[in-house]
């Protein structure tokens, strides 16, 4: 048996592999949360590779929740692994990872051409520590059909929206009719459940870092969710539903009200989506005598401090969190922009004409409790309000027990 | 050739006192070198995992304060004393091992003498045996949690068949609990079946035929009989299946995620709840040191159980 040739393959082989790095491209990996249309992101991406040729990017996606990826990305960045370079990161997510030095600080950018919130959340003590990707907040999603046809007017209080609904499943007397959505399973979303209607009633949750937990607003906010299931607004299962169970329920038709983030409006308004053209959006009711409120949300990109490609890795996300990557993603995956400007824009508004009224939600927007805590913060609250919703613990008793865990954990 | 066999046993007991001496030297040394990688890898993988996390339960330690670790003493461990929400989950797992494991024991024997039953064709029955064991548990979470789901869910619309108003599994802490229990019976009762059915494929057919010509009925034969000698195989299968039971996560945290509220939160998932989302590892230690010494217990009792039986 003649070996030669297999050795000189051999060789070759490894000649080659030992070369191939010299001329290789740089390769990034980013993280991209599932729920946020990464097929969209891809284009941008591809825009990116096409103008520093010589570097590739690929995307990781996993988990369905924010909270399922903030698990997975704990797990990964307390093990200092190198392998992911850009990280999304949920807008409550920046203080905790700044806390623990996962991500690499923009020093000297200037923060002042996003909206206000955005250059908040993404400085810590600071130091920027990540750039924004979107904006969002909750808004009320309304079937304008349905409203029309029964002469309803989109509600500025829950109150109203509980007539309403009344109103709208009487005549309609569709049992698969569900009057309004919302998120009730112990996921991030029921957070802002709680806080909506809390907040409505001119209370805060903290200050200055200090708990400000004003008890009997809290159990009115439960008992305003509650009231929801109690008298059939809701379905009875809501402590089931999480926020993209609304979405496709919303989708699907069965739902007269969804309280939802942006991305909604553009799978609703897709070719498989029975409310096509039949959606309306607006901000969300207040409690009767108080102001209208909601969470403020949206994502962001930081570079992870592990990363073996810093400088690659930083113009990538300048890029990620530019104005044109903004635009592109709010007339293709309606992600709310960051710039301000971009909310009168003509190729925006011609995808989601509801955009035009956003931006004055999304700068009165909350930000919920900025701490390195905040994954306590959030599980304490997110639980007692499934368990409330699901008749476990009384609204007293879950205001009762946020108050006591708070204060262990805001000391 | 029988003399010859003699004569080479002859050598050998002659040659023993030198020769035993020196084989027996290096037999030892050859056992030291190949346990060596063995024990390596073990001290690697648990030894030291176990001894760190021992260490690092008396420290204060959370990823999200951006301080150092801190000696603290036996806080992490007083701290636990007023944590409702450990003796919930401590609870729970109490509880979900004293229903499943004797849950799982029953319907694993039903199913091994079931098995062991002569079919003419064995593998359907030593397949369907094996497809719930081989599955993953998370999947096994996922697929109950549709099952149970009250809108989408089979159960619902099972019960709906016979007339019966269907409920929200979920929404309550003691349904959610019986969907929990029953998932996890369903899933390990084949790893019991398994072992039993091997354990009963050791017993003699000749012991029934003498029992039957003694006239002994069935039932009489299977407690005088299969049981008594079953006796060592239920004890390892316990053995496993209260040990994975003390660390239940997987069933239970994709079904209900430890809703409603924390009712259906286990030990196991606190740990990880507050080690992988709270990033409070000195705490998370402490709840792991915990959980290993409850089930080094359970594993010391059914020892002495396997010892006096001996």
């Amino acid at each position: 048996m003649n070996i030669k040739p297999i050795v000189g393959a051999l060789l070759s082989a490894t000649v080659l592999g030992i070369s191939a790095p010299a001329f290789a491209d740089t390769e990034l990996k980013v993280y991209i949360s599932s729920q946020h249309q990464p097929q969209v992101w891809r284009k941008v991406l591809d825009q990116f590779e096409a103008a520093n040729p010589g570097t590739k990017v690929t995307i990781e996606t996993g988990g369905n929740t924010s909270e399922a990826q903030a698990q997975y990305l704990n797990t990964i960045m307390s093990a200092k692994d190198s392998s992911l370079d850009v990280l999304i990161l949920d807008v409550i997510r920046p203080a905790q990872f700044a806390a623990a030095g996962w991500t690499s600080p923009f020093a000297g950018k200037d923060m002042s051409v996003y909206l206000p919130a955005y250059a908040e959340a993404n400085t810590v003590d600071g130091k920027v520590v990540a750039l924004p990707a979107f904006a969002d907040s909750m808004f009320l999603y309304y079937r304008k059909d349905l409203l029309e046809k029964h002469g309803v007017q989109p509600p500025k209080t829950w109150d109203e929206l509980k007539a309403a609904v009344k109103k709208i499943n009487g005549a309609e007397n569709n049992p698969d009719l569900q009057g309004l959505s919302f998120q009730g399973k112990a996921i991030e979303g029921a957070v802002c459940t709680f806080l909506l209607p809390y907040w409505s009633q001119g209370k805060n949750l903290v200050d200055n870092g200090k708990l400000t937990f004003d008890k009997d607003a809290a159990v009115k906010s439960l008992k305003l969710w509650k009231s929801f299931v109690d008298e059939g607004v809701s379905k009875k299962n809501i402590a089931e539903v999480a926020t993209d169970d609304t979405r496709k329920e919303f989708q699907a038709g069965n739902v007269v009200f969804a309280v939802n983030w942006s991305y909604a409006w553009a799978q609703s308004q897709s070719k498989d989506s029975a409310v096509a053209g039949k959606v309306g959006v607006t901000r969300l009711p207040a409690v009767t005598g108080g102001e209208s409120a909601t969470c403020l949300g949206g994502w962001e990109w930081g570079v992870s401090s592990y990363s073996k490609n810093q400088d690659a890795a930083k113009k990538l996300v300048e890029y990620l969190s530019s104005k044109d990557a903004s635009k592109y993603m709010a007339a293709n995956g309606s992600l709310l922009p960051t710039y301000a400007s971009l909310y009168q824009d003509e190729d925006v508004l011609k995808a989601a004409p509801w955009f035009a009224d956003a931006k004055q939600v999304v700068e009165t927007a909350k930000p919920r409790p900025v701490t390195p805590r905040y994954n306590e913060v959030s599980e304490v609250i997110r639980t007692t309000v499934n368990a409330v919703l699901a008749g476990v613990t009384t609204p007293e008793d879950g205001a009762a027990q946020i108050e006591a865990r708070l204060r262990r954990i805001l000391r | 050739m029988t003399t010859q066999t003699i004569a080479t046993s002859d050598r050998i007991e002659k040659a023993q006192p030198g020769w035993v001496k020196l084989l027996d030297m290096s037999d030892r040394a050859l056992a030291v070198l190949l346990l060596t990688p063995a024990a390596v890898l073990l001290t690697l993988i648990i030894v030291y995992p176990v001894l760190r996390l021992g260490y690092t339960s008396f420290f204060s330690l959370s990823l999200t304060s951006g301080l150092p670790a801190e000696f603290v003493g036996f806080e992490n461990y007083q701290l636990m004393f007023t944590d409702p929400v450990f003796w919930e989950t401590t609870w729970n797992t109490v509880l979900i091992t004293l229903i499943t494991v004797p849950g799982a024991l029953i319907v694993g024997m039903a199913l091994a003498l079931l098995a062991n039953l002569p079919f003419g064709v064995q593998w359907p029955v030593r397949l369907s045996l094996l497809i719930p064991w081989a599955l993953p548990l998370s999947f096994a979470g996922l697929i109950f949690a549709w099952f149970f789901h009250s809108e989408y869910g089979v159960v619902n619309d099972v019960l709906a068949r016979f007339g019966i108003e269907g409920v929200i599994w979920f929404n309550s802490p003691n349904l959610a609990f019986a969907a929990i229990c029953l998932t996890i019976i369903w899933k390990t009762s084949s790893f019991m079946a398994l072992i039993i059915l091997a354990g009963l494929q050791t017993i003699p057919r000749s012991l029934y035929e003498a029992a039957d010509v003694d006239g002994a009925g069935r039932i009489r034969q299977f407690f005088e009989i299969t049981l008594p000698l079953l006796k060592p195989a239920i004890v390892v299968a316990l053995i496993f299946r209260t040990i994975t039971a003390l660390q239940t996560f997987d069933i239970p945290y994709m079904m209900t995620g430890g809703g409603p509220g924390t009712s259906t939160s286990t030990l196991a998932m606190y740990i990880h709840q507050n080690t992988v989302s709270f990033l409070d590892l000195g705490y998370g230690s402490a709840l792991a040191v915990v959980m290993f010494a409850l089930s080094m217990c359970v594993t010391a009792v059914y020892l002495r159980i396997i010892r006096t039986k001996e």
